[in-house]
């Protein structure tokens, strides 16, 4: 293994695991304020044909960007009103999303598919920065979304914890009466979280179109959706802890096409389970600890609120 | 100043549901004919085609049947662990692991004769399916894991291993590299009925009927609807909801199993990556149209397999198959919305200060 190789490993890493976290970030924040959205790969789907065919119409990759956010965020605006509005299976609704997503995606981007991108997001120029040895390529080398994600997740964690909206927020996904009780209006609380957390996983999917495959070809997500749903649990609902995971699925996600390279002879589509099979397990050792203190997960995810009936 | 309030019904409006369902139906029509304007194409040619090679003869026919065994067993698996209050996300995992099991049976007894071969692949599909959800109902079961993400996780985790598969052990020796089983012996296919259909149709109508008959006319359907309703009832009437919850998660997983089973032995041939084509998550669609009601599920699984085939022939005049894609998902949304209206009605009522204001000047009068 050489060291450029183990360079461009942690390279890898770090893109992929910022691709994972803008989007669990989304999750969270909408699963904070009590909404479980599993149409996650559907959103990042609408923001990666809406990012790729508005850079290729402008030559402009940041408005590809404002574009690919917007997709997403008009996606999850369409599971906040039939969940929190409408009162709808977060369930169901969440994973129609996710077909409708892929096959709107399909359909708007049939005649964009394997063309050359009209613009795409550079790396940052950081100056002499970017020859520090290791830590340059690693941490200064990359696409701006990299940083996005960092400052993304610092906001959330802010947002969250730090702020009255936050705690409005939080109350609105463990007990809506209650934040409803306090003068907060859990429908807008919810609606904003789900269609924040739509712009993030658009965002994710801009990543794809933008920067790290800068081309739209149908599937393209292929499944990094529901690695950011498991992220979320993974990480316990916490921003920090979802940035240790996502760095560790991208890692596994940089692994799996570098297994021959490193001369292990392991197939990469069995290494792929494992951010998986470690979300279950995670899952089943909170499960475990709950009987003893409280499980991370807000307490009314899934749960559809109405004053009438509370 | 006054808003809308939805208020709940006294009692939901009769025959409220299919005409949610159709409401939702022509949604998806007005929009689909929306995106096919947009992209240059004549809607009511596309739709007529549609109806055409879905529904406009015994061929088309047999060919929605098929499609609409897979979507009708899935859509079952989720109604049945729906009932009680359980979702069953993993369809689409348990349908690979199903087609995984039969497949197993199919290449130790590829020498079998075809009853004992056939018996033995649906046998393996259920056991299939059912391993697949053994750990997601015994977490539950057990120490309460939410089945939501365990069953989601595993649909994840089964498509590697049958990709791992496919490109690996049980990869066709005379595929030129690609990654897919080799074709199933004679004697192992399903049956024909007519036409194109096979008899996975008469198996999965079956199913459903006796999932039907036991879930609204058996001591143990509606122990399951108690067990569903409320937990602390259940456990009062002596329920043990643990056997409750770990027998209807496997009982679920092997339904969809059974259809990943069928689906190889009645239409695929040979397992590729493709197999389930999204015929879990399509099974959740189904389920939830159907209001968790086995004879919605055969209903709703007609109509989606009649979109899907449609959708299949009209690739070939130039519109992509994702149309279908989007109109199965608008047919639920427009359904979902249109159902809220089956259970509530809308109120105009005071806000604010003028709600208190208008209580005051009553409280006067």
């Amino acid at each position: 293994m050489t060291e450029a190789s183990m360079i461009g490993l942690l390279v890898a890493t770090v893109s992929f695991g910022a691709l994972l976290y803008l989007a669990a970030l989304g999750e969270l924040i909408s699963e904070k304020a009590g909404v479980l959205n599993l149409g996650v790969e559907g959103m990042m789907a609408m923001g990666a044909v809406s990012a790729f065919m508005a850079a290729h119409q402008t030559g402009n990759p940041w408005i590809g960007l404002v574009a690919g956010v917007a997709g997403g965020a008009l996606a999850g605006l369409l599971h906040g009103w039939f969940t929190v509005v409408l009162g709808a299976e977060q369930v169901v609704s969440g994973l129609s999303l996710t077909i409708l997503g892929l096959g709107f995606s399909a359909y708007m981007g049939k005649n964009v598919v394997g063309l050359p991108p009209g613009a795409v997001l550079k790396p940052v120029d950081w100056g002499p920065l970017t020859d520090i040895p290791w830590a340059g390529p690693v941490l200064f080398g990359q696409a701006p979304f990299v940083y996005l994600a960092v400052l993304a997740g610092f906001a959330t964690w802010f947002l969250l914890w730090r702020t009255g909206i936050g705690l409005a927020l939080r109350a609105a996904g463990d007990s809506a009466s209650t934040a409803d009780a306090a003068g907060h209006s859990v429908v807008g609380l919810r609606l904003g979280a789900v269609v924040a957390g739509g712009g993030l996983a658009g965002a994710s999917g801009a990543y794809l179109t933008l920067s790290l495959t800068p081309q739209w070809t149908e599937g393209i997500t292929a499944g990094r959706g529901w690695i950011a749903v498991a992220l979320v649990i993974f990480g316990a609902w916490r921003p920090g802890r979802a940035a240790v995971g996502a760095l560790l699925f991208g890692g596994l996600l940089a692994l799996k096409t570098r297994l021959q390279t490193f001369g292990v002879d392991f197939s990469p589509i069995l290494l792929s389970m494992l951010p998986y099979v470690l979300t279950i397990t995670v899952l089943i050792a909170i499960s475990i600890r709950a009987r003893n203190r409280p499980s991370p997960a807000p307490a009314a995810l899934g749960t559809a609120y109405r004053r009438e009936e509370r | 100043m006054r808003r809308p309030v939805l208020v709940r019904r006294d009692r939901p409006v009769r025959g409220g549901q299919p005409l949610a369902f159709a409401v939702g139906l022509i949604l998806a029509l007005v929009v689909g004919a929306i995106l096919l304007v947009a992209a240059g194409h004549e809607p009511l040619r596309v739709y007529q085609r549609m109806f055409e090679k879905s529904l406009g003869d015994p061929t088309a026919w047999s060919l929605t049947l098929n499609r609409a065994v897979p979507l009708g067993l899935a859509g079952l698996a989720v109604a049945v662990a729906g009932s009680m209050g359980l979702w069953n996300i993993g369809a689409e995992g348990q349908i690979l692991a199903g087609a995984m099991g039969a497949a197993w049976v199919a290449r130790i007894g590829g020498a079998w004769p075809g009853p004992m071969l056939l018996t033995g692949m649906l046998a393996g599909a259920i056991v299939g399916g059912g391993l697949l959800a053994l750990v997601p109902a015994v977490a539950r079961a057990r120490i309460g894991v939410n089945e939501i993400i365990t069953t989601l996780m595993l649909n994840e985790i089964a498509l590697r291993l049958l990709q791992w598969l496919i490109h690996g052990p049980w990869k066709d020796p005379d595929s030129f590299n690609f990654p897919l089983t080799p074709m199933l012996p004679d004697q192992g296919h399903l049956p024909t009925l007519f036409e194109r259909a096979h008899i996975g149709v008469l198996i999965a109508g079956a199913v459903i009927l006796v999932f039907g008959v036991a879930a609204s006319r058996t001591a143990w359907g509606y122990e399951l609807r108690v067990a569903g309703s409320s937990a602390d009832t259940a456990r009062y009437a002596g329920i043990s909801l643990k056997r409750k919850i770990l027998t209807v998660l496997l009982l679920s997983g092997g339904v969809a199993g059974l259809a990943g089973g069928v689906e190889l032995a009645g239409t695929a041939d040979r397992i590729t990556e493709g197999i389930s084509n999204g015929f879990g998550y399509a099974g959740i669609i189904v389920a939830a149209l159907a209001l968790l009601r086995p004879s919605g599920v055969a209903a709703v699984a007609l109509l989606f397999g009649a979109v899907q085939v449609g959708g299949q022939s009209i690739q070939i005049i130039g519109v992509p198959a994702s149309v279908s894609t989007i109109l199965q998902a608008f047919i639920l949304f427009g359904a979902i919305g249109a159902g809220v209206f089956v259970r509530y009605s809308v109120r105009l009522v005071l806000t604010g200060v003028d709600a208190s204001a208008s209580e005051d000047g009553e409280a006067a009068a």
